[in-house]
């Protein structure tokens, strides 16, 4: 293997004992002596290749061709299969955070049962396969030492368990909580969530009050030295067993749905005769066709995936971004009862899409820094966001080149009844400029408009278009 | 001896105790009462 342009991964660099490259299109752990041997444990588990091979663990194996040089100050070198596409959990719905939580428990009661353990619990060490789940921190693993709690729960608390309780406890949307703190929500946070007779909801008392009254009771003491004494109390291997069942039986009675009212306002939304929906997906369809060998698309706005459906029979993998979480949570329990690995749906709001998030703002990049994609759908959307959310024309037409190569974009005219629904609450004239030919001449600026169709009820106009030569 | 990266929380590991139910629970308890007897009862160090 030639080693060219190695780039540490931002994200990797908490845990000294190994880190994540990447190198031309190989994603490389190297890890230290101490991890060699976690790594063997690992290997010669009889649950990790199990994982690997039902697919709930990242395909992990040693790169026996890695080189000298930048690779020496390593013990050795693991080659991950590659993730498809890299989301995190404040994009994620209430379903896919639980099912990843359930995961993480599972992988971890398996590990236990063999004397390994995982050395942290966070929500950032699952990534997903389309609709299926998948552990991605292999460096995790390590083998456990006796009369030890998990040191990984308190992670598991802030980055899973309390986002997955404010939602099925308070139905509120954990999202915002988990982009602003990429440690999570702290105990001190939830128990003032929590506060009444909320504390009686299933796991508050304990995992929430109890839990931060601890923490400030035992500040002052060293991790070390409260391992000590709680081994020497008689904590066991069993009681770690234990603790981990146990917040899994929690995990797994949390279940979250939007109130019936959401869905009430929702099929209004819903303005499309039959045969402009059959005419949108053959056009989407052949736009697609046409578009020769697809990597990553982009379902800008995917709503309940029926294009992102389409894309996905031309395109190897399909993100499909929607802002409201309601709709992507169904979404999600829809593709993952299919068993759909290449469609990832995604809770974006594109007008405040993910920002850097983390340390220098890199340890999570954006939205628009994990693309642009080979192609993007943009249907039904522009505006949403030119009328909705007053974004200048010129800028949506700019924004559609940054997520896609190409794009398939719908305009919905001004005497459209959705459009006059977004107008009507706005002031009169205030958006002179939203207009068929204006939004076609800035298209034509960026993108070759190779096809264009009105649809029959004649408000609604879709184009593909291509890199300009 | 190896330690952990992550900073696992004094308080997160002790209230696993109680989490674990009444096995763990007495450990929590027992945990207490060697703090709260520690403080009555001189070191081995002090008396040498």
């Amino acid at each position: 293997m030639v080693v060219r342009d190695v780039r540490p991964e931002p994200a990797s660099f908490r845990d000294p004992a190994n880190r994540v490259f990447y190198s031309g299109g190989d994603v490389l752990r190297g890890l230290g002596a101490e991890a060699v041997e976690d790594w063997q444990a690992l290997v010669a588990s009889r649950f990790f290749p199990r994982s690997v091979a039902d697919g709930t663990i990242c395909a992990t194996e040693p790169a026996t061709d890695a080189p000298a040089g930048e690779w020496a100050e390593w013990a050795l070198v693991l080659r991950h299969e590659r993730i498809p596409f890299v989301s995190y959990p404040y994009e994620w719905a209430f379903a896919m955070l639980r099912d990843a939580a359930l995961l993480h428990l599972d992988l971890l009661l398996a590990a236990l049962a063999e004397g390994i353990t995982t050395k942290d619990g966070s929500a950032y060490n699952l990534q997903w396969r389309g609709a299926s789940p998948v552990f991605i921190d292999v460096g995790s693993f390590e083998r456990a030492r006796d009369g030890e709690p998990w040191a990984g729960y308190r992670q598991f608390c802030q980055t899973m368990l309390y986002p997955l309780m404010l939602q099925a406890h308070l139905d509120l949307g954990f999202q915002p909580f988990l982009r602003a703190q990429v440690d999570g929500i702290e105990p001190g946070q939830a128990r003032r969530l929590f506060g009444g007779a909320r504390r009686f909801k299933p796991g508050v008392l304990k995992h929430v009050h109890l839990h931060d009254a601890m923490q400030a009771r035992y500040s002052a003491n060293t991790t070390r030295a409260v391992r000590a004494d709680l081994r020497a109390a008689g904590f066991s291997r069993e009681l770690t067993l234990a603790t981990v069942r146990a917040v899994r039986k929690l995990v797994d009675r949390l279940a979250w749905q939007p109130p019936a009212t959401h869905w009430a306002g929702y099929q209004e939304t819903c303005t499309y005769t039959a045969d402009d929906r059959s005419r949108k997906v053959e056009f989407v369809g052949r736009a697609l066709a046409a578009a020769g060998d697809l990597g990553l698309v982009f379902d800008l706005g995917a709503n309940d995936g029926t294009y992102s459906r389409v894309a996905a029979g031309h395109a190897r993998y399909v993100v499909a971004l929607e802002a409201d979480d309601a709709v992507v949570d169904r979404l999600y329990r829809q593709l993952r009862a299919e068993g759909e690995k290449r469609i990832l749906p995604l809770v974006m709001d594109l007008a405040n899409p993910s920002p850097g998030v983390g340390w220098r703002g890199r340890e999570r990049p954006s939205l628009e820094g994990r693309g642009p994609a080979d192609a993007a759908l943009a249907l039904a959307v522009v505006h949403h966001l030119a009328i909705g959310r007053n974004v200048p024309l010129p800028d949506v037409v700019d924004w559609l080149a940054a997520m896609g190569r190409q794009v398939v974009v719908e305009f919905v005219d001004p005497t459209d009844p959705m459009a006059q629904r977004l107008l009507a609450n706005k002031p009169a004239g205030l958006f002179g400029d939203y207009r068929r030919d204006v939004f076609e001449k800035l298209l034509a600026e960026r993108f070759t408009i190779t096809s264009r169709e009105e649809l029959p009820s004649g408000t609604r106009v879709l184009y593909a278009g291509v890199p300009r030569a | 001896m190896k330690f952990a990266y992550l900073d696992a929380g004094s308080g997160s590991l002790i209230v696993q105790a109680v989490v674990a139910g009444t096995a763990g629970a007495l450990v929590a308890v027992k945990l207490g009462w060697r703090r709260l007897t520690d403080r009555f009862r001189k070191r081995p160090s002090d008396q040498d």
